[in-house]
């Protein structure tokens, strides 16, 4: 017999509790990988979506946050265009709008509506290379009454090429229906720059703008360049522009709306682990009271305090473990059919990222660990004359 | 003084003990030596200190004062009395005290995590080799919720031989058991201790018990009032 099998024999001789006990901990350990798991995502889509399109560095506003906050003088744009060492510059307006969910009925006034992404894009923005257009075509400059959807939209919505949306209470039709790499994209609705600039009111303006960089030997020392140009950069008046130009990482990691995603995930995280803890901690205290007199046993057949301490911890380790495993299918599980959710499907993938299920074990452990230690160390501290004497 | 300790596998030298009241003696001054391949009984009342004593020999308890020296050595001063205990003596008990969860070859297997190392098989070999010698062969994979009184009791005695103890400490080994397994397990316990040549120290209320032992020493308020050596 190994120690590993005695601590095994230990679960399995209350097999309703261990199984209770392994449920209870699966939610807290599924929910925290799943909350991180969706939020990992979040940032690596993000992340992916500049990478993938060969974006060097992010530009947004100074003193603004991320993309969907502030606003922006399109000329700006303009000259970074012109800056020795940039290639490309892709502008843009990230906003979320209203939109309709469905047509209106004959005798209404409005139709029940909701919020969509809106990426406004001029026809020639160099992101439109990464996007496969599944029907239809893609914007061109005379667009001024249309759109194209993402694919996850279109089906959400049970739109087609051809059909009508109503964005802010306009109607527009739809040229194309396109698939995207990131999800958030699949879920968003694409319009012309100029119409969605004069639609609210922000003529000449952008939320931010991408640009990619010429790169030679020193891919770093060439991006800092050109990032070092669009810092200095001042208006007609010699006043330099506010301005926040980072590469696509930092970006996410600065990002409020995904700083915010994060710090939400781990604090419904962190207290799904301490429910957990105080289950674990219940559970195992229960069994070390109960097992006091076989406790005695094992001391007085020379085991020492040490390894009755780690028989406890082994066996909560365990218990952990196995609820990791099955908090881990459960979250994988979940986000998959969370993502055929019309509510939420154009925001959650299916799927988590590996790392983020190993991050949860060792979330497991450390809970194991936790709740373990006090029922462990006070089956340690038992004399065994006395423990034997328990009833 | 110290020749005179190291004549004994386990000599006790002045032992007192109180109860947790603090106010009556569970030992009061007890002073004995046991030899090598001895079997003794030790007797008397309920209540005489016989237990107190031999979880005291068995270092499962201290003493307030006095000491217990193991070949000459004080046991007192052992930092390792754990592992002293999992490796010189083997523990019988009145309830058996066996893990329910274990069938009768992983109960013997308990106190080897602690003994000389063994590779786990090795450890199921001597497990078996043991069960064997106490006629439980056929009974290895049972639980003890499986098992008779009778049986139990002999598993917890392969369990005390598991890692071959010099010194066997058996307490009230008979009394749960039937007439019938108390005769069965006494006549284990007789040959165990000649063939193995174990110093056996039982605790006993049984007449049986004790007439089989080489010495008996009789035990009344914490004191040895008689050691029986005429055997």
């Amino acid at each position: 017999m190994h120690f590993a099998t005695f601590i095994l024999k230990n679960l399995t001789r209350r097999p309703t509790r261990t199984m209770l006990t392994v449920l209870g901990l699966a939610v807290a350990i599924g929910s925290t990988i799943a909350l991180l798991g969706i939020s990992d995502h979040f940032e690596r889509s993000v992340t992916e979506s500049f990478e993938r399109r060969g974006i060097d560095l992010v530009v947004i506003p100074g003193g603004q946050a991320d993309q969907l906050s502030g606003k922006l003088d399109e000329w700006v744009a303009d000259r970074v265009q012109g800056m020795k060492g940039v290639t490309g510059v892709s502008t843009a307006i990230v906003d979320v709008t209203e939109m309709w969910k469905r047509d209106r009925k004959p005798g209404e006034e409005s139709a029940p509506s909701m919020q969509v992404m809106v990426l406004a894009w001029p026809p020639d923005n160099f992101a439109y290379d990464t996007l496969d257009i599944l029907a239809g075509r893609k914007l061109q400059d005379d667009d001024t009454n249309s759109v194209i959807l993402g694919n996850t939209q279109a089906e959400n919505l049970g739109k087609t090429v051809g059909n009508t949306v109503t964005i802010l209470g306009k109607p527009y039709t739809v040229v194309g229906i396109y698939k995207s790499f990131n999800v958030f994209e699949t879920g968003s609705v694409i319009m012309n720059l100029k119409v969605y600039q004069k639609e609210i009111g922000a003529e000449g303006k952008l939320t931010g703008f991408s640009v990619r960089v010429e790169k030679g030997a020193n891919p770093d020392a060439d991006i800092e360049a050109v990032r070092q140009q669009i810092l200095a950069l001042t208006d007609k008046n010699g006043k330099k522009v506010r301005l926040t130009a980072e590469p696509p990482r930092l970006y996410a990691d600065n990002a409020t709306h995904l700083r915010l995603t994060r710090a939400m995930a781990w604090v419904v995280s962190l207290i799904a682990v301490a429910i957990g803890v105080i289950s674990m901690l219940n559970t195992m205290a229960m069994s070390v009271l109960e097992r006091t007199q076989e406790i005695g046993i094992l001391r007085a057949v020379g085991w020492p305090r040490g390894r009755v301490i780690r028989m406890v911890l082994g066996e909560a380790v365990f218990l952990g473990l196995i609820a990791a495993a099955v908090g881990a299918i459960g979250a994988v599980a979940a986000t998959y059919l969370l993502s055929f959710s019309s509510r939420v499907n154009g925001f959650i993938e299916g799927g988590i990222a590996p790392r983020v299920i190993l991050e949860g074990f060792g979330l497991t452990v450390v809970l194991g660990l936790l709740g373990g230690a006090y029922p462990a160390f006070r089956a340690a501290r038992l004399l065994p004359t006395e423990a034997i004497r328990h009833d | 003084m110290t020749d005179h300790r190291a004549e004994y596998l386990i000599y006790a030298d002045g032992l007192h003990k109180l109860y947790p009241d603090g106010k009556v003696h569970a030992l009061n001054g007890v002073s004995l030596g046991i030899r090598e391949a001895e079997y003794v009984a030790i007797t008397g009342p309920s209540g005489c200190g016989k237990s107190t004593l031999l979880n005291v020999l068995g270092a499962l308890d201290r003493p307030d004062s006095g000491e217990v020296y193991f070949r000459g050595e004080a046991v007192s001063t052992r930092r390792d009395l754990d592992r002293f205990r999992a490796r010189q003596i083997g523990f019988v008990f009145q309830s058996f005290f066996l893990l329910p969860a274990l069938t009768a070859r992983e109960n013997v297997q308990v106190p080897m995590f602690e003994g000389p190392p063994l590779a786990a098989r090795d450890r199921v070999k001597k497990a078996e080799a043991l069960l064997e010698l106490v006629g439980m062969s056929g009974r290895a994979g049972h639980r003890p919720a499986q098992l008779s009184v009778g049986e139990r009791q002999r598993v917890a005695l392969a369990r005390a031989l598991a890692n071959d103890p010099l010194l066997l400490l058996a307490d009230e080994p008979t009394g749960n058991l039937d007439s019938e397994n108390a005769d069965r397990v006494l006549e284990l316990l007789t040959r165990l201790q000649r063939e193995r040549r174990l110093t056996l120290l039982v605790v006993t209320h049984s007449l049986d018990v004790a007439q089989k032992a080489d010495r008996v020493v009789r035990m009344k308020d914490g004191k040895v009032v008689d050691d029986d050596r005429s055997r």
